[in-house]
């Protein structure tokens, strides 16, 4: 079956912070989506720390890029029949709880070895 | 390690469909209250923002991994660890500027994370709630710094709460806010000794609190329930610690639960209010009660008769008589009477007016009524033209009586006010 990566973005200082009782509301959803899931869900991943460094052949510079718009804040692997299906898992998801979140969805391509 | 947080999320399981009710919420509270008393009452905004960032921490961290052994502790560890590196940038920025380096900060921000029992926290959440209520806070701001801090609710639910704007419940916060700013150091830690002045605010507050939810004309039922169970809960706090532990604090804490008891009574299956006389009383919570007349009996020890033992009074005749027709008028006609000297208002006079009237008769209420010299804000109330309508049609009266039912009407606040006055005053057609 195919796998897919999610890649977490999120706009900086975009968002207003939720109230704890919203952020309670969403944690009973995460873990409701977790199980729903739980048979597609290859790596739950997790949230990349700020900061970083960006290698090139030319050398090494500091990352993620300051003025980019928006940053990748976390990533997840998944595994589902076809897009449609790895949608469907990314929709419910809890980066798109959050506002001023998204998830971008890519299938991993097979290569031919395996 | 540290007691005081977690025992509740540990105790009652925070996963999956079983998370209690408001925990989040509550554990805001905790940890804001804490953490102010650690860091200091002028960084209260910065304490508050690193408690939600711990929080959005850990809707990642606990979906991803699974909740942690103690998550009140986690909680915590993660708070102040946001909070100390703040600090710490705060005292560099500082340095940098030249100016006078804020060394007190940076000296807490090194402070390893203490650790605190149960009842130490809840010494932390009264002086917060003896901040809250500090008269150099506007009274006008002080319940909503309350709401925000020690019950956790954002500005936008405030807002909706007590009926006002957003910019509202900001403007009030921040006057709250630039006060504390401003406050001595060590403000945040006032023996608690000290702060006996400052119970009758403190009451105050409570009071409205409950109020905001009891006599609420919010349409949802958990909103107004959620206001009352709050001030419960913060009046409990006080009542059992040795800060608040005096006759009026368990006399507040009396009338707040025998209220709460026919909250559930007062109203219909489709949302619509029910008189006194139409409540079926074996829906009162019978538990509460008898949790109210405990507090009351507790009350009623020493000098003092406040405006709370009047109140809860009242509604402890209420409760404790076995139908509407069975109520002890009389008693209650008297408790009115004292609570017109001790906090005279000509709102507790229209109250005996009505209990002399199910005593003696409407004309003898009306007797009482005619004492008053009525402000326009009561004149102007459905109140005033309801009670009014319902005495002269009592008492035989009926021109006089219509025309009160129909400004009664005009002015009702609410659809469920004003199908509830269609009942009471429909006989006087």
């Amino acid at each position: 079956m195919p796998k897919y990566l999610f890649i977490q973005r999120s706009v900086p200082g975009e968002s207003q912070r939720p109230s704890p009782a919203q952020m309670q509301a969403m944690f009973a959803a995460f873990n409701a989506w977790k199980e729903k899931f739980k048979d597609r869900i290859l790596d739950m991943g997790g949230p990349l720390k700020p900061g970083g460094k960006v290698v090139t052949g030319s050398g090494t510079t500091d990352g993620p890029f300051v003025e980019a718009k928006e940053i990748v804040g976390g990533y997840m692997l998944v595994v589902a029949e076809n897009l449609e299906a790895a949608l469907e898992v990314a929709r419910e998801s809890p980066p798109t709880m959050i506002p001023g979140s998204s998830v971008e969805v890519r299938e991993i391509r097979e290569t031919e070895s395996s | 390690m540290i007691e005081g947080f977690g025992s509740d999320v540990s105790r009652t399981g925070i996963t999956g469909p079983g998370l209690v009710e408001h925990l989040f919420r509550r554990e805001y509270g905790r940890l804001v209250a804490v953490l102010t008393r650690t860091i200091g009452v002028q960084q209260i905004e910065r304490v508050e923002d690193a408690v939600q960032d711990a929080f959005l921490a850990a809707l990642t961290a606990w979906t991803v991994r699974g909740l942690p052994d103690d998550p009140g502790a986690w909680l915590y560890r993660v708070a102040y660890n946001n909070l100390a590196g703040e600090l710490r940038r705060t005292a560099g920025r500082l340095r940098i500027l030249e100016r006078a380096g804020d060394d007190a900060l940076a000296e807490r921000a090194e402070d390893p994370a203490p650790s605190y029992s149960a009842s130490e926290v809840a010494d932390d959440m009264l002086r917060m709630l003896f901040i809250c209520c500090d008269d150099v806070i506007p009274p006008e701001s002080r319940l909503v710094l309350a709401l925000k801090t020690l019950c956790g609710f954002s500005a936008a639910e405030i807002a909706l709460r007590l009926f006002t704007s957003e910019a509202n419940v900001y403007k009030r916060l921040a006057r709250a806010r630039d006060r504390l700013r401003a406050a001595p150091f060590g403000a945040e830690t006032p023996p608690l000794d000290t702060l006996a002045s400052r119970l009758p605010s403190v009451h105050a507050v409570l009071y409205l609190l409950f109020n905001e939810g009891y006599l609420s004309a919010h349409a949802e039922q958990a909103i107004r329930r959620e206001l009352c169970d709050e001030a419960i809960r913060l009046t409990t706090l006080l009542a059992e610690h040795p800060a608040g532990a005096v006759p009026e604090t368990f006399a507040l804490l009396a009338l707040m639960h025998l209220h709460a008891a026919r909250l559930e009574a007062r109203r219909d299956g489709m949302g619509g209010l029910l008189l006194l006389e139409e409540q079926d009383r074996s829906l009162w919570d019978h538990e509460r009660i008898r949790l109210g007349a405990e507090w009351l009996e507790r009350a009623a020890s020493g000098e003092v008769f406040s405006r709370f033992h009047a109140e809860a009074g009242v509604a402890a005749e209420h409760c404790f008589a076995p139908s509407f027709g069975e109520t002890r008028w009389s008693e209650i006609s008297n408790l009115y009477a004292m609570l017109e000297r001790i906090d005279p208002s000509p709102l507790h006079t229209m109250n005996r007016a009505v209990a002399v009237a199910e005593w003696k008769g409407p004309k003898a209420g009306l007797a009482v009524v005619a004492t008053l010299a009525p402000p326009a804000w009561l004149t102007d109330s459905y109140l005033w033209d309801a009670v009014l309508s319902d005495l002269h049609r009592r008492a035989g009266d009926l021109g006089i009586a219509q025309r009160h039912r129909e400004r009664a009407l005009a002015s009702a606040p609410t659809d469920a006010v004003r199908d509830l006055l269609r009942r009471r005053l429909a006989s006087s057609i």
